[in-house]
């Protein structure tokens, strides 16, 4: 019968504690006594003992052990020591090498800052995973389907009452600019915010003085950000204090919070309960978008099931043909401020960015890292050859391969984090031109959250490792006798560096070509056309007692000399538009539909030179026109009522269910009010007699901060308690190509990088290149070549890398840039030029990298250079 | 003194040694000890003890006596030598020294 034996991990454990020596006699020793045990005591407690043993022989680790004559540390502090020898002794190469992979990571650190901040956004709320934006998808008449990020009155609290998974909602309604007086100091609120008294139990705003709970106990209780009540009170405790509106509401500060954050997409400076504009009436007003409304979702509900049940909810408080104009739909708080780019009348969404280019910034780090790498790796093993005879000797003296790899390993690791000390610096440096650049407030700190460094370090060891273990390996390679006479040519290696250097030039190409393309198409946008003309407008906000001097004010404007036309509108050009109900009647039938709209003064389309294709432009002199009833439509709406049969001009008109129908009295070109990416939408004008939200002033070319103080002038004195304030209408258009313009100065940067990056690379390689070929061109010019010969020798290799550089990344280039380009309504048509411009350009900066060392090849002397051995 | 002085434990597990004779490996040992000294001694104790000492060689020692209950590795026997024996035996007079010079003290129960 076969005996049972001791464990075998008990074994292996010993094996591992004992010296070989001794392992046979302990072994045996312990198998003995687990044998008696065996007997004694039975399996399991003498297998618990044998582990027990093993364990406790532990302390004989040491006994009889040899001492082994190896003592890394010694080879270690060599290595550093060779390592610092070599990057002193070509200093110019190590800059290169240093400052190359510096500027790649440098450049990624700042995108993965920022990264870091678009996807955080919001992200300081406590229930962010539960709240939602309710947003509608509207469909009306001729308007094509559009989300957009509005919602109505009633919905918020019949949502809550309704389903037992919405657990809170709150409104967000916008008040815009309000004017507030306390002890005759008059301060704009710049955004006074109407929200449910829920808002600061859903959201984390920072309360630095009131209750949160009671926060809006009484309908006029009014709570205001730190500016805000330092520029209200000054030192004064806000607290209590009252302040009149400048429709004479009295409200009671009861609370001051912390100015909001700017990685919040709501922003606000003041909050005041929605319960002063309730009333039954509103309460019931289903059909009218004007706000936003945040629900609340019990942290186990699925979004998903609840928008199910949207359908029924529209059916229920308004009717079944709702249903074709709306269908509701909820958006997770954290994807607001990235995945809104598709949703329209987007009031509230500070700094709206674009997921899309969140991923393109992250492709080009990591493409511009690469490029760093890559150079890191190339330089390296580029260097190998001046090195061949260290590793000579160290080979022969007995260095194991390992050891050598090892070595090399080390040095690049620690080259690695040499250069991300300096591209933490160089961090450091750009953090502020980059934040004003993209608008952003980053901060440096977040770079030392354990988990983020811990992140920046592994990545740092891996672009060691990696780019480290080619030339190790190449290194340790080496043939110790061709390496100690120093003729080592690896032609693979120079295949495989030739290699790495066309991918990163295609790389660097690609991300110039985009970018040319990008600032293009922005450029194209910023100057093309828009059916109006902006320059020079400037446009001052209205209120309520403006208005009612609106007559004078624009005939005391109209008479200032730098001012040469005056008009008045409700909505300002250069974003979405209302939308609103409309109807008409083609032939015999009454049609209803839906149109965006604006109310207009009379003069508006003089004043944008707006080109009216037929009928004529509303005019003071028609009495119909002044009293709301006469329409001009652009030419898409125009199309959409003529396809209903009929001529537009003269039919039948009117908006909002009106009892009258008006006359449609011309139709105007299409202008695009809107961004360019977007199509321009059926619109009609008129004026109506409902107060302006701004008035327009065009004044002269030159001389404009002089008319500006003119205007202020007439504005002052008419309206003494009113700050004047203005915007150019040209910045406000501007500010709708934000986004693309922060994005296309960015990769501009990283564009400039990522040659720069690549050159340097070449440049690196070019003059190892050169080097190695210094006395085949000392021998040419003994036989009679000419400088420029030798010169072009030079090039021509790299200006063939760069060639094929140019055939990979051009056309890869051109298929994404042109799915790029369909998004836009508007957009440049890819000529060969830029793709040519570009090509020769990086040529060209590769031939000047290269030529410094060629020329100087080529002007030396060629008995010193032959002499070289 | 310095070098030949013998730890109590040590001084057991070289009694031991010396009174086993030719059976001297390190179970054995245990087991004398364990049954002269009524204490449980743990078998790696022995080891560091036995190995120790003849590193400062009190003891000597030879390879043999494989046993199919060892898995077939072999013992190691131990034998006290001359040096041993010397410095136990001054062990036990220092030992006699002072007992000689004690107070004769009553032995009875």
């Amino acid at each position: 019968m076969k005996q049972i034996q001791p464990p075998k991990l008990g074994k292996k454990l010993l094996n591992l504690l004992i010296t070989e020596e001794l392992y046979d006699e302990f072994e045996g020793d312990l198998a003995e006594l687990f044998q008696d045990r065996l007997e004694n005591s039975g399996k399991s407690r003498a297998r618990l003992h044998y582990y027990k043993d093993v364990l406790l022989s532990a302390r004989n680790a040491d006994l009889r052990r040899k001492l082994k004559f190896y003592n890394p540390l010694v080879m270690y502090k060599n290595y550093l020591k060779i390592a610092m020898r070599n990057l002193l002794k070509y200093k110019g190469y190590s800059f290169i090498n240093i400052s190359g992979l510096a500027l790649g990571m440098a450049a990624c650190l700042l995108i993965l800052l920022f990264v870091n901040n678009e996807l955080e956004f919001d992200g300081f709320h406590q229930k962010k995973s539960n709240i939602y934006r309710l947003d509608e998808v509207q469909r009306f008449g001729g308007v094509s389907e559009q989300k957009v990020a509005l919602s109505m009155y009633p919905m918020g609290p019949n949502m809550l009452a309704d389903y037992p998974e919405v657990v809170n909602f709150t409104r967000y309604w916008t008040a815009g600019k309000s004017l507030v007086e306390y002890n005759n100091k008059r301060v704009y609120m710049k955004n006074l915010v109407r929200v449910d008294s829920s808002f600061l139990q859903m959201f984390d705003f920072k309360l630095i003085d009131g209750s949160r709970d009671n926060a809006f106990q009484n309908n006029r209780d009014i709570l205001i950000s730190e500016t805000l009540s330092k520029s209200i009170f000054g030192q004064e405790d806000p607290l209590g204090k009252v302040v009149k509106t400048d429709d004479g509401d009295l409200l009671k500060v009861t609370g001051i919070f912390e100015d909001v954050p700017e990685n919040s997409h709501l922003q606000f400076d003041a909050l005041i309960s929605t319960a002063l504009w309730d009333s039954e009436q509103r309460q019931n007003r289903w059909g009218s978008n004007y706000l936003n409304t945040y629900l609340q979702l019990a942290p186990n509900a699925d979004p998903a099931a609840l928008e199910a049940k949207f359908d029924d909810f529209i059916v229920k408080y308004m009717s079944e043909e709702s249903l074709e104009a709306y269908t509701l739909f909820l958006q997770p708080l954290t994807d607001i401020h990235l995945g809104s780019m598709d949703i329209t009348h987007d009031y509230n969404n500070h700094q709206k960015f674009a997921r899309s280019s969140v991923n393109i910034f992250l492709i080009l780090a990591f493409f511009v890292l690469l490029i760093a790498s890559i150079n890191f790796m190339n330089l390296s093993t580029a260097r190998a050859a001046t090195r061949s005879r260290e590793v000579g000797v160290r080979k022969s003296i007995g260095a194991f391969k390992g050891q050598i790899t090892g070595q090399f390993m080390v040095e690049s690791i620690l080259l690695t984090f040499f250069a991300l000390v300096i591209a933490m610096g160089l961090c450091a440096m750009a953090l502020k031109p980059l934040n004003q650049i993209i608008d952003r407030e980053l901060s440096f700190n977040l770079f030392f959250e354990p988990i983020h460094l811990l992140m920046i370090l592994a990545v740092t060891m891996v672009i060691g490792v990696l780019s480290g273990i080619y030339p190790a390996l190449v290194m340790s390679g080496f043939n110790p006798v061709l390496a100690l006479k120093g003729s080592i040519l690896n032609t693979r290696a120079s295949i495989f560096r030739s290699s790495l250097v066309v991918f990163q030039y295609a790389i660097a190409i690609a991300i110039i070509i985009g970018t040319f393309v990008a600032t293009d198409q922005l450029k194209y946008m910023q100057n093309l056309d828009l059916g109006f003309e902006k320059d020079n407008v400037i446009a001052i906000g209205m209120f309520r007692d403006t208005n009612d001097k609106y007559d004078l004010l624009r005939s005391e404007l109209n008479n200032l000399p730098n001012v040469s036309a005056v008009t008045a509108t409700t909505q300002r050009l250069g974003n979405n538009l209302h939308q609103t109900g409309m109807q008409y009647r083609a032939d015999t039938a009454l049609i209803n539909g839906s149109s965006s709209f604006v109310a207009v003064d009379n003069n508006f389309f003089d004043f944008y030179e707006m080109e009216i294709l037929q009928g004529r432009a509303l005019s003071d002199e028609y009495a119909a026109d002044n009293a709301g009833l006469s329409f001009v439509v652009n030419e898409t709406l125009a199309k959409e009522l003529a396809a209903s049969g009929g001529e537009v001009v003269g039919m039948p008109f009117n908006f909002g269910g009106s009892d009258t129908l008006g006359t449609v009295v011309g139709i105007v070109k299409d202008f695009n009010y809107n961004k360019l990416s977007l199509k321009v939408e059926p619109l009609f004008m008129s004026k109506q007699a409902w107060g302006w939200s701004e008035i327009n002033v065009k004044v002269k070319g030159g001389g404009v901060q002089q008319s500006i103080t003119e205007i202020e002038g007439v504005w002052t004195e008419l309206f003494p308690n009113r700050p004047f304030e203005y915007q150019f209408l040209e910045e406000h258009i501007d500010q709708m190509y934000r986004s693309e313009q922060q994005l296309t100065k960015v990769i501009s940067i990283l564009s400039v990088l990522a040659i720069i990056i690549a050159s340097l690379g070449l440049f690196g390689l070019a003059s190892f290149t050169v080097r190695q070929r210094i006395k085949e061109m000392g021998i040419r010019k003994v036989l009679g070549a000419s400088m420029q010969q030798i010169v072009f020798i030079l090039s021509r290799k790299f200006t063939f890398l760069v060639f094929i550089a140019f055939a990979i990344a051009a056309p890869v280039t051109w298929y994404f840039m042109n799915d790029w380009l369909a998004s836009y309504a508007f957009s440049i048509q890819m000529g060969v030029g830029i793709f040519l411009i570009v090509g020769v350009g990086s040529w060209l900066i590769a031939l000047l990298t290269v030529s410094f060392q060629s020329i100087r090849v080529a002007k030396s002397n060629p008995v010193q250079t032959l002499r070289v051995e | 003194m310095k070098g030949t002085h013998l730890g109590e434990f040590e001084e057991l597990v070289l009694l031991a040694v010396a009174a086993l004779a030719d059976n001297a490996y390190a179970v054995s040992v245990k087991e004398e000890i364990e049954e002269k000294a009524h204490r449980k001694v743990n078998i790696s104790a022995i080891h560091s003890s036995l190995y120790r000492l003849e590193d400062k060689g009190f003891l000597e020692s030879s390879v043999g006596g494989a046993t199919n209950k060892r898995g077939g590795k072999s013992k190691r026997f131990f034998k006290v030598t001359a040096y041993g024996y010397k410095s136990l035996k001054e062990a036990q007079n220092l030992r006699q020294s002072f007992w000689n010079i004690i107070p004769q003290l009553s032995t009875q129960e």
